[in-house]
């Protein structure tokens, strides 16, 4: 650790590259340290373990897309933290967060995760409860969240149907043809009703079932998944 | 009646007659001009005589097609016709048979668009992409469906409707379209 750091500058940096552990491997966290990491990585050293945890579950709830600005003041207030702390240190753990749990688990370890943060010189207790939100049974909820938070088309929510049958129009005396109303309701609140004739429906019933099945292929097609 | 004369070329003349009525009535396409049919296809005709035959012949292919007759119900319907007084020739009802023969499906299909008033699913196109990555999450590698959907009226400019379908969702969509195919089959069945 140099200590030729300037000052202000944090006292886990390293003279050459910034975020490399002393294994010569680049943290999780990139090359280029997240500026509110490092500030949060510094402040949170004077924090005491109970404000440490409920700020880590204010950021939790947030990963979870839950509005938590109202309960964050209470806690300030009882740990004596002005609105610049609070703000740098819950937006740094919020980034810590949500770049570990970015990386799926078959790649990353919590070893090396831990390690990292070791670097960052976080308090061994805020590191296992940091590992334990990253690592623990939290994850598959909050993968789901950040999962459905992405960028995505719209998807049916809602989907009623109705089968009629003509009998007689002003057009034709027996018309007797069946046909089918549809009523989509999408996640983007809008909804769409529709009649689809017969032949059209063998269409898209045909081009349904090719669709399923072409998504059973490509899963079955491991080899295109990304691997480190 | 001059168009009853049994030449070579009466039949022709019939059917591009009854094609013209088609386009206009059933296809939704601009009617030729009265006058233009009579140039093209009965030069030596009347106006007014051809006037006749034209209503004469609107007539007749409304009846056949509103009650969508088949092919025993067309040779009563025009064997009566024949024997009516001021009615048709029986070549003009062999020509009249031969064009409901190759136009039935054709115009009952449209007869029942004509009937549909509500947006109708015109086509359909999908893609499968594998999501790799997104900003916050590294690996995904789940495939999913883009199906776009054209809606529209008839003469109205469609509106495309684009939706994601994760595989979940797509295999519920199939059983719900399952569901309704044996509704349909039942309903066929039965009548």
């Amino acid at each position: 650790m140099s200590a030729a750091g300037k000052a202000g500058s944090p006292p886990y940096s390293h003279p050459v590259h910034i975020g490399e552990s002393s294994l010569g491997r680049v943290s999780f966290l990139g090359t280029r340290l997240p500026p509110e990491v490092e500030a949060m990585a510094k402040g949170v050293r004077d924090l005491g373990k109970e404000t440490f945890r409920k700020l880590l579950k204010v950021t939790i709830g947030a990963l979870e897309g839950k509005d938590c600005k109202e309960c964050v003041w209470p806690i300030a207030e009882a740990a004596n933290l002005s609105e610049e702390q609070l703000a740098v240190l819950l937006s740094g753990m919020y980034t810590l967060l949500r770049e570990a749990l970015r990386l799926p688990t078959s790649t990353f370890k919590q070893e090396v995760f831990k390690e990292d943060l070791k670097d960052l010189r976080i308090p061994e207790d805020f590191i296992t409860d940091f590992a334990s939100v990253v690592f623990g049974n939290r994850r598959s909820l909050l993968e789901a969240t950040i999962l459905k938070q992405g960028n995505r088309l719209p998807a049916i929510e809602n989907f009623k149907w109705r089968v009629d049958v003509a009998i007689s129009t002003s057009s034709l005396a027996r018309a007797l043809q069946p046909s089918i109303l549809m009523q989509l309701k999408l996640s983007d609140g809008t909804a769409h009703r529709f009649e689809v004739p017969v032949s059209k429906f063998q269409e898209l019933r045909y081009n349904v079932a090719l669709i399923l099945k072409e998504m059973n292929d490509l899963e079955k097609r491991s080899f295109l998944k990304i691997q480190d | 009646m001059a168009a009853a004369a049994p030449q070579p070329e009466g039949g022709k003349a019939l059917l591009g007659l009854l094609s013209g009525l088609a386009r206009a009535a059933y296809y939704g396409e601009a009617g030729i001009p009265e006058a233009l049919l009579r140039e093209q296809l009965y030069p030596d005709t009347a106006p007014r005589e051809f006037a006749a035959l034209l209503g004469k012949m609107s007539g007749l292919l409304k009846s056949v097609a509103s009650a969508d007759m088949d092919l025993n119900q067309l040779e009563a319907f025009l064997t009566a016709q024949t024997k009516k007084p001021g009615g048709i020739t029986t070549d003009q009802a062999a020509v009249i048979a031969k064009f409901w023969k190759n136009h039935r499906t054709k115009i009952r299909e449209s007869l029942i668009n004509q009937s549909r008033w509500d947006n109708t699913l015109k086509n359909m196109n999908w893609r499968v992409d594998l999501k790799s990555q997104s900003r916050h999450v590294d690996q995904i590698n789940a495939p999913v469906a883009i199906v776009e959907l054209e809606l529209g009226k008839n003469g109205m400019e469609s509106e495309f409707l684009s939706l994601e379908f994760d595989e979940t969702k797509v295999s519920h969509l199939l059983k719900k379209l399952s569901e309704i195919e044996e509704n349909i089959t039942s309903l066929t069945q039965t009548t």
